[in-house]
């Protein structure tokens, strides 16, 4: 444990909940391979999702992919959040003075907040939209910000045991 | 186009303000060492068990391997036990004084691989 940080992350390291996932035979490996699970379940509906936005699978109405791909990428979201918890929670002093760990959870609330923004910007014009039509250029930014992001983001998880 | 290179931008700047600590990389594997001495402590958790070594010149802490590959390498916490004297080859961190990583332990007579 790092002795210098902030008293409410060495309180967390040191909780009995950490000192669990840290003595169990299998909490820890069990968290490290569902991360990466739900990684797969969420990135991969991101992609499905951004891709209609940019165009493609052009002959299906856009909030046909679009919404229940969203619903899929948030569930994959919130099971990355509850591994990645656990995964923090064993070594959080280290974890939190990690550069790239501190550039991932940057990128995480930058991603979030794209993905509500293009929510609010399609919140009308998405049931609307048809089949074979583009959709605003602030959709379709929206949407490569996002796969840069969250591509960026999975970059950054495995780069923290590198730095 | 600028407006996503400016968010981009923004996200890449905001951490560098903190002291980085360092991870896996951060070895010297072209300076291995070998310490040697009575293993002092012992935390036999996860994702690295720990030891510290009381070494001819200092006390070092020594990271091994996560316990399920320990388990299987046959390293149980009975072998890598306090008191028990271990040499272990590895090497030193480039930034966190007195630790190296190990790439293979002796205890015992018996030498296990943990990479």
């Amino acid at each position: 444990m790092l002795h210098d940080a902030p008293q409410f992350l060495m309180a967390l390291e040191q909780s009995a909940l950490a000192s669990a996932i840290r003595q169990s035979s299998w909490a820890y490996m069990t968290a490290n391979v569902g991360h990466i699970l739900a990684l797969m379940v969420f990135v991969s509906s991101v992609v499905v999702m951004d891709a209609r936005l940019l165009g493609a699978f052009a002959a299906a109405p856009p909030a046909m992919v679009v919404r229940p791909a969203r619903r899929l990428a948030a569930s994959g979201l919130l099971l990355m959040a509850a591994t990645g918890f656990m995964l923090f929670t064993a070594e959080a002093t280290h974890v939190a003075s990690n550069g790239v760990f501190q550039l991932k959870a940057a990128l995480i609330v930058l991603g979030i907040l794209n993905a509500l923004l293009a929510g609010r910007l399609m919140r009308e014009t998405l049931d609307q939209a048809q089949a074979f039509e583009p959709l605003p250029t602030a959709a379709r930014l929206c949407a490569v910000l996002s796969l840069m992001i969250w591509f960026a983001t999975a970059a950054c998880g495995r780069l923290i045991a590198y730095f | 186009m600028h407006k996503t290179l400016a968010v981009i931008g923004f996200g890449l700047a905001v951490p560098t303000v903190v002291l980085a600590h360092h991870g896996w990389g951060s070895y010297d594997a072209a300076h291995p060492i070998t310490v040697a001495g009575p293993i002092e402590t012992l935390k036999y958790e996860n994702p690295h068990a720990l030891i510290t070594v009381k070494a001819a010149d200092k006390v070092w802490t020594v990271t091994l391997a996560p316990t399920s590959r320990m388990h299987a390498r046959g390293a149980p916490p009975e072998l890598v036990a306090v008191g028990k004297t271990v040499s272990a080859y590895g090497y030193p961190s480039t930034v966190e004084k007195d630790e190296m990583r190990a790439e293979r332990i002796t205890v015992d007579g018996k030498t296990v691989e943990l990479r």
